[in-house]
C-alpha cells in the first residue's frame, strides 16, 4: 500500500482517480475527472486545518495546498458549475489578521462548533436540511449581532430558527469562555456534488451576502439558490494566509469522507447521530488540543444541537 | 553499470552502516542531513533531535589496500535546542537543516548547522596534548602553598587521549522569520547566504549581528503569495553570482554587484509544461527541492519530485538533461498527495570531482545520485546516459560484495526480481545523499541509518 494513513475510502474508484488523469473535456469521463477534482479538493481542506498544532506548518507546503484549491475553484467558476462552498465570513484585514493570530486558541474552539452542522448538512436529505452551513458559520464568526444571512437553501423556517437559537446560543456560551476575534473565519467545504442539483430550485430569492462580509465585492454576482464562489484572487480570500498558517483549528468532527460526498444527492443518509460523531471524534483524541474544557464544552453543545436537529 | 570510457565502470559495495538496527524509528534519530568536508575526512550528519554527530575516516591502512579507510564517530554534539516561540505559541524544532563545512584554515575545523531559525557556527578542535608539569598547580587543578615551591620547572605538554571539543562560536540567529531551507558558504569564505520561504539573507561568517536581505519575495498582502522559495546556493567561483529555486519550478540566477536588493533576476531558468502531462499535481511536482551547482560552475542540477535536471547556465529556457527518477509514480500522484509524500523533499548530488576520463572529445566523469523510496538510490551517468538503481539495506551488508540493481516493476507482469509499485514501501525514503569530494564513496541516509559505500577497489 502507498504509505501510511487512514483506510482507503474510494477504492471503488480508484481507477479513474489513479492511472490516469482525465481532461474535462471528455465525454464520458468527465465524470470521473470531476470525482477526481472533487476529491482532491476535499483532501486539500483536510490538509490546511489538519497539521500538527504544535510546530508552524510548512509554508511551503501551505501554499501548494492553496494553488490547488485557487485553481480548482476557478476551473469551478470557469465551468458555471455551482456549487454550494461554503465560504469564509468576512475578510479580515491585516491588522486583523494580527489579532487573530493572538486569539488563535480561542478560533478553535469556533471553528469546531459550526464546521459539524455543515457536515451534518452535506450528509443530510436537503429536506431535513435545518440550516445551511454558511449561516451557522457567519452567525459563528461574527459577534456583530447584525450579521444576518438568508442562506441559499431554504429550510424549513421554524426549524431554522430553533436551530438558529439553539445553535447561537451555544455559540454565545463558547464565545463568552474565549475572546473572540472581530471576525474569525471557518472554511466548510460543501462535498456534496449532487446537492448543487436540488439547490437552485430552492430558492427564489437573490442572494446577497450578510452584511458582516466585508469585503467581497467580487462575488456578489446573485446566483439563485447557490452559494457564491469565491473571487478568483483565492478560495481563501476572506482567511489571510497568516489565518492558515496560525490557525489552530480542531477539524477532527469534520470528517471529511469522499465517498459519501461524491455520491450526492442520490445518498439517502440518515442523519448522522451524536453517538457516530462522538466516534470518529475518538481518533483524533490522541491530538494534544490544548484547551481541553471549551473543547468538552463542545461536545455538550453538540449534543444538544445535535438532538434538535435530529427532531427528536 | 558502466561509466564512461576509460575503465571507470564503477561497482558499488557495502562498507559500512552506522544508526540503530531497530525497526522502530526514534523519531528525534531521524537524520536530516549529510555532509562531507571539503578532504572526505570528515562525514557530518544532522538529526531531527538537533544533534551532530562527525565520523572521521581512518588513515588508510597501507596493507590494506582493498577498502578504503572506515568511517568512525569522532565528535557528537547537540547543535540546536527545541525553542518557544511564545508569541506565536509554536514549538520551534531543533531538527538540522542543513549543514555546511568551511574550508579547513588551521587546526581546527569550522562548519555551519542550521535549523529552521537560527545558524550556528561550531569549531570542532582535538585536543590531545595537556600540560604538565606546572609551578602553582598540582596536576588536579588544586593551587599549591606557594611556600612549599622549593624548585621551579619548565611545564611541558605530554600525550593524552584524544579529545574532540565542539564549540559554538558564532550564532547567527534572529534574521528568519520564516523557516530556513538553505545556507552556502560564498566562494569568498567570508560570507554566507541564508535561505528561507521568502527571503534570503547575506552575512558576514564574523559578524553576527547584522544581515543583509538580498532577496525578498513576500508580497505585500501575504494573500497574494504563491510561491515560495525552496533552495540557494552560491556559484562555487563567482562571489557575487547565487541561485535560488522555486515552488513553481523556476531558478533564478542573481547578481549581487546588481543591486542591493536582488529583486531582479539576471536569468530565470523554467521549462515550459509539457501538456500531456499536465495533472492537477503538475505544479506540486514541479517544486524545487534542491539545487546544486557543478564543480565547474557551468551547470546547476535541480531536484523536482520525478526528476533531476541539469541546466545549462547560459540556456534558460530548458533543461540540457532531464532524467525520470521515479517515473511510475506519476500514475499515483493522488495517493501520494493523500499521504504527504509528495511534498517530500529529497537532494540530489554530484560526484565528487570532474576528473577527466576521455580526451577526444574531452569527457568529464559525471554522475549524479538522487533518493527514492523504498531505500532506493538513483545514479545517472551524463556521459553513457545509463542509470542504476541500488538499496540501502541491511541485507546486502557484506563488505565487498557489489550491490545488486535493483528494478521497479511499473505495470503488467512483474519479473523475477523486480519489485511493484504497489509493494513500494513509502515510508522508507532516501532523502539525503553525500558524495565523497575525490573519491568514490558515498553516504546515503535511510530514515535513521547513515549507509557508506565504496566501489569495488582491484
Amino acid at each position: 500500500m502507498l504509505g501510511k494513513g487512514g483506510k482507503r475510502k474510494f477504492d471503488e474508484h480508484e481507477d479513474g482517480l489513479e492511472g490516469k488523469v482525465v481532461s474535462p473535456t471528455d465525454g464520458p469521463s468527465k465524470v470521473s475527472y470531476t470525482l477526481q477534482r472533487q476529491t482532491i479538493f476535499n483532501i486539500s481542506l483536510m490538509k490546511l486545518y489538519n497539521h500538527r498544532p504544535l510546530t508552524e506548518p510548512s509554508l511551503q507546503k501551505t501554499v501548494l495546498i492553496n494553488n490547488m484549491l485557487r485553481r480548482i475553484q476557478e476551473e469551478l467558476k470557469q465551468e458555471g458549475s455551482l456549487r454550494p462552498m461554503f465560504v469564509a465570513a468576512s475578510q479580515p484585514a491585516d491588522p486583523l489578521s494580527d489579532n487573530f493570530r493572538e486569539a488563535q486558541p480561542a478560533f478553535s474552539h469556533l471553528a469546531s462548533a459550526p464546521l459539524l452542522p455543515a457536515e451534518l448538512v452535506s450528509t443530510m436529505p436537503l429536506e431535513s436540511c435545518l440550516t445551511p452551513a454558511s449561516l451557522l458559520e457567519d452567525d459563528t464568526f461574527c459577534t456583530s449581532p447584525a450579521v444576518q444571512h438568508d442562506g441559499a437553501a431554504k429550510p424549513p423556517p421554524p426549524a431554522l430558527q430553533a436551530v438558529k437559537d439553539s445553535f447561537s446560543s451555544a455559540l454565545d456560551e463558547i464565545e463568552e469562555l474565549c475572546p473572540a476575534p472581530t471576525s474569525a473565519e471557518a472554511v466548510a467545504a460543501e462535498p456534496a456534488a449532487g446537492d448543487s442539483k436540488a439547490q437552485p430550485s430552492e430558492s427564489d430569492k437573490p442572494e446577497g451576502l450578510p452584511e458582516g462580509r466585508t469585503a467581497e465585492p467580487k462575488l456578489m454576482e446573485p446566483l439563485p439558490g447557490n452559494f457564491e464562489i469565491t473571487a478568483s484572487t483565492g478560495f481563501l480570500t476572506d482567511l489571510t494566509l497568516d489565518d492558515i498558517l496560525f490557525a489552530d483549528i480542531d477539524t477532527s468532527m469534520y470528517d471529511f469522507d469522499p465517498c459519501t460526498s461524491a455520491t450526492g444527492a442520490a445518498s439517502k443518509m440518515a442523519p448522522v447521530s451524536a453517538d457516530e460523531l462522538l466516534k470518529t471524534l475518538a481518533p483524533y483524541s490522541s491530538q494534544p488540543v490544548t484547551p481541553n474544557q471549551p473543547f468538552k464544552m463542545d461536545l455538550t453543545e453538540l449534543d444538544h444541537i445535535m438532538e434538535v436537529l435530529v427532531g427528536s | 553499470f558502466l561509466g564512461a570510457g576509460g575503465g571507470n565502470d564503477i561497482q558499488w559495495c557495502f562498507s559500512q552502516v552506522k544508526g540503530a538496527v531497530d525497526d522502530d524509528v526514534a523519531e528525534a534519530d531521524i537524520i536530516s542531513t549529510v555532509e562531507f568536508n571539503h578532504s572526505g575526512e570528515l562525514l557530518a550528519t544532522g538529526d531531527k533531535g538537533g544533534r551532530v554527530v562527525i565520523f572521521q575516516q581512518e588513515q588508510e591502512n597501507k596493507t590494506q589496500s582493498h577498502s578504503r579507510g572506515e568511517y568512525n564517530v569522532y565528535s557528537t554534539f547537540q547543535s540546536h535546542e527545541p525553542e518557544f516561540d511564545y508569541l506565536k505559541s509554536l514549538e520551534i524544532e531543533e531538527k538540522i537543516n542543513k549543514i555546511r563545512w568551511l574550508p579547513q584554515k588551521n587546526a581546527a575545523q569550522f562548519l555551519l548547522s542550521t535549523n529552521d531559525k537560527t545558524i550556528k557556527l561550531w569549531k570542532i578542535s582535538e585536543r590531545d596534548k595537556r600540560p604538565e608539569g606546572y609551578n602553582l598547580k598540582e596536576e588536579d587543578g588544586r593551587y599549591r602553598d606557594p611556600t612549599t615551591v622549593t624548585t621551579l620547572r619548565v611545564p611541558v605538554f605530554r600525550p593524552m587521549d584524544l579529545m574532540v571539543e565542539a564549540s559554538p562560536r558564532r550564532i547567527f540567529a534572529n534574521a528568519h522569520t520564516y523557516h530556513i531551507n538553505s545556507i552556502s558558504i560564498n566562494s569568498d569564505y567570508e560570507t554566507y547566504l541564508s535561505a528561507d520561504d521568502l527571503r534570503i539573507n547575506l552575512w558576514h561568517l564574523e559578524i553576527t549581528d547584522r544581515s543583509f536581505n538580498i532577496v525578498d519575495i513576500k508580497p505585500a498582502n501575504m494573500e497574494e503569495l504563491t510561491e515560495v522559495i525552496t533552495a540557494a546556493e552560491f556559484h562555487p567561483n563567482s562571489c557575487s553570482t547565487f541561485v535560488y529555486s522555486s515552488s513553481k519550478g523556476t531558478i533564478r540566477l542573481c547578481d549581487m554587484r546588481a543591486s542591493a536588493l536582488c529583486d531582479r533576476h539576471s536569468k530565470l531558468f523554467e521549462e515550459p509544461e509539457d501538456p500531456s502531462n499536465r495533472s492537477f499535481f503538475s505544479e506540486i511536482i514541479s517544486s524545487i527541492s534542491d539545487v546544486k551547482f557543478s564543480h565547474s560552475g557551468r551547470y546547476m542540477m535541480t531536484r523536482d519530485y520525478l526528476s533531476v535536471k541539469i541546466w545549462d547556465l547560459n540556456m534558460e529556457n530548458r533543461p540540457v538533461e532531464t532524467y525520470q527518477v521515479h517515473e511510475y509514480l506519476r500514475s499515483k500522484l493522488c495517493s501520494l498527495y493523500e499521504n504527504d509524500c509528495i511534498f517530500d523533499k529529497f537532494e540530489c548530488c554530484w560526484n565528487g570531482s570532474d576528473r577527466q576520463v576521455g580526451f577526444l572529445p574531452p569527457l568529464h566523469f559525471s554522475i549524479v545520485m538522487t533518493g527514492s523510496y523504498n531505500n532506493f538510490f538513483r545514479m545517472f551517468d551524463r556521459n553513457s546516459k545509463r542509470d542504476i538503481t541500488l538499496e540501502a539495506s541491511r541485507e546486502n551488508n557484506k563488505p565487498r560484495t557489489v550491490l545488486k540493481p535493483r528494478k521497479v516493476c511499473a505495470s503488467g507482469k512483474r519479473k523475477k526480481d523486480e519489485i511493484s509499485v504497489d509493494s513500494l514501501d513509502f515510508n522508507k525514503k532516501i532523502l539525503h545523499t553525500a558524495w565523497h569530494p575525490k573519491e568514490n564513496i558515498i553516504a546515503v541516509a535511510t530514515t535513521n541509518n547513515l549507509y557508506i559505500f565504496q566501489d569495488k577497489m582491484n
